[in-house]
């Protein structure tokens, strides 16, 4: 689907590296990807993608989990230990482990086979903001996201949705939360980790149940918690902040 | 002890006690005066180990007693009574019993340590089968993963080819469509047919405690397509976090499969809800609908792998398998899924879960 009014439209001149053995979805990949990035270079065994990787230093890397040369893990392994650059994986398996090995071995998002242009556009974008963000330094002020405007320094959340303003009561747990969450927007975020980063990982205490702090910050924050749009659960992994497009 | 084990111990008796009789006989007619009873104590002797070697120690015992009595009472002056005149009598008819007893025991000794590596090399071999048996279980598994992780990947690889072709082609936006509407198809029966295999050779993980919020919402998001222009809601009668026990991957795929289903079977304008509520130790929740309903008869059946109701066109792009894994799930997780009929027509399917509770989350 060309959307040729929204070309560059992240005003960026990134640099997209393609790793797939397959050349109909390297295609497909780069179709997609030329619509929001001004360079797209292609590599189709994992040597030489790890070879591009670390010579141009791409913004995003779209990763073929089942290359010829090599296990997927490790290239995500071996490029994460050198490199920064959000990693998109393309993968054919669709358990929970290996989604959750995938995100642990330093992925910041995967799609599954088979896949619509629409969804890796999508999914693309987010990663491209959040590549941008890291570029150019996230401000720390007051931040505008959908229905809430969230005050890092002054530690509020207000909701805009509502007729007036209305200041969000946060426990400091749900405040955690929601700051690592959009600090790590349009990543999904496995319990563990996100475990890790409320509790600095060491507790064992079963009140200390990401899921059930998860389900009252939705009561707060979202506009239905039932059919949440900014807090997302992806099945059996973790959670996934979505900005609102 | 059974009859079979006691008849070989019986006929161990009766044959040491006839060899003693005849024995005894045949020395009664050598009996003399001057006093071998040495020799003849000797010749007893061996029958009692005869008996112990071949008998369990009761034998040898009870042979080594009557050895003794019948030693005393024929062979020993005076005759015919159980009366010893000479000491030296006394030593052989003591020395008699004492080599009885120990040989007895000694040759006891010998059979249980027989008996303990015996039975010590049948665990062994019993062992070693087993270990052979769970490494075959094992080996097996591990290439039903495998070859189902490469069935996973080499049918979705080239899926994923093809939906990628057909973007190429604008061209043909009906051709273009038609492919796509197919991979999707295909893509749903190899996940059904995928799920089925993985959910049917059990479950790999230990439940855990979820929220039941997340897991409606999460299943509406997933069934997401298929509800598209619909009316559906959603409801939880809760006044807290209802909590539940529940693989929750799992979960969300049998209650996406209960959704799915009855946006199938109804019209696109009938509205779907799903509740959830607490039913004591349970949660329960339910799918409704305002379909036609099962038809009579079908209650059970449409829990079987590959149904298909009566008189459905073949073609429903889906493998027939979504209330059998929905089953499946709920019950390797100590629920149930059930379907009742609603009063004024339409479908409920209802799922119960075990119920968790949660103190007070900490901050």
């Amino acid at each position: 689907m060309p959307r040729d009014a929204e070309k560059n439209s992240l005003m960026f001149d990134a640099t997209v590296l393609v790793i797939e053995d397959d050349a109909a979805i390297r295609r497909a990949v780069k179709r997609v990807a030329v619509l929001d990035a001004a360079r797209v270079i292609e590599a189709e065994y994992a040597r030489d993608g790890i070879d591009l990787a670390a010579a141009v230093g791409p913004d995003l890397i779209i990763l073929d989990l089942g290359l010829p040369d090599a296990e997927g893990l490790d290239v995500c392994r071996e490029i994460r230990r050198w490199s920064a650059a959000p990693v998109i994986v393309l993968t054919a398996r669709h358990g929970d482990r290996d989604k959750v090995r995938l995100l642990d071995a330093g992925a910041d998002d995967y799609i599954t086979k088979p896949f619509s242009a629409e969804e890796l556009g999508a999914r693309l974008r987010v990663q491209l903001r959040r590549a941008i963000a890291r570029a150019y330094g996230a401000e720390a002020g007051t931040e505008r996201i959908g229905h809430l405007s969230i005050d890092l320094p002054g530690r509020t959340v207000r909701r805009h949705d509502r007729e007036p303003d209305e200041l969000v009561k946060l426990t400091r747990t749900e405040w955690d939360l929601l700051v690592t969450l959009v600090a790590n927007a349009g990543r999904t975020m496995t319990h563990a980790a996100l475990r890790e980063k409320v509790w600095d990982g060491a507790s064992k205490d079963p009140r200390h149940d990401i899921r059930v702090h998860v389900a009252n910050l939705r009561r707060k924050v979202e506009r239905d918690a039932m059919t949440p749009e900014l807090i997302i659960t992806e099945s059996g992994v973790g959670y996934r902040f979505e900005r609102p497009q | 002890m059974t009859s079979r084990a006691l008849w070989p111990s019986g006929r161990a008796w009766l044959t040491w006690f006839a060899v003693l009789g005849a024995v005894h006989l045949t020395l009664l007619t050598v009996r003399d005066a001057e006093g071998r009873q040495a020799h003849i104590a000797l010749i007893f002797l061996l029958v009692v180990l005869g008996g112990s070697a071949s008998g369990a120690r009761g034998l040898g015992t009870a042979l080594g007693v009557s050895g003794f009595l019948l030693i005393n009472y024929y062979y020993q002056e005076p005759f015919g009574t159980l009366g010893v005149a000479k000491s030296i009598d006394w030593v052989v008819l003591v020395g008699f019993i004492a080599t009885a007893v120990v040989a007895t025991h000694l040759v006891q000794v010998a059979r249980d340590a027989a008996n303990r590596a015996n039975a010590r090399a049948a665990e062994v071999l019993a062992l070693t089968e087993e270990a052979k048996r769970a490494a075959a279980l094992e080996e097996a598994d591990q290439l039903k993963d495998t070859l189902l992780a490469s069935v996973s990947h080499d049918l979705r690889t080239p899926l994923a080819s093809i939906r990628a072709l057909a973007d190429e082609m604008p061209a043909s936006p009906t051709a273009q469509r038609e492919i796509v509407a197919q991979v999707e198809r295909l893509e749903r029966m190899i996940r059904g047919i995928l799920d089925f295999s993985r959910i049917k050779s059990g479950p790999t993980e230990p439940p855990e405690l979820n929220v039941v919020e997340d897991l409606i919402g999460a299943a509406l998001r997933q069934a997401d397509g298929i509800l598209r222009g619909r009316v559906v809601r959603a409801e939880i009668h809760d006044d807290g976090v209802l909590l539940a026990q529940f693989r929750f991957g799992d979960t969300l795929r049998a209650l996406t499969n209960l959704i799915e289903n009855a946006a199938r079977h109804t019209p696109v304008q009938s509205p779907i809800e799903v509740r959830a509520h607490s039913n004591g130790a349970l949660v329960e929740i339910s799918v409704v609908d305002c379909g036609p309903g099962l038809p009579a008869g079908e209650e059970e059946r449409v829990f079987l792998p590959f149904y298909r109701p009566a008189g459905a066109p073949p073609d429903g792009g889906n493998a027939g398998l979504g209330l059998a894994i929905a089953r499946r799930i709920v019950e390797q997780q100590g629920g149930t899924l059930t379907y009742r009929a609603r009063d004024h027509g339409g479908s409920a399917f209802t799922l119960t879960l075990p119920q968790a509770v949660q103190a007070a989350t900490l901050d």
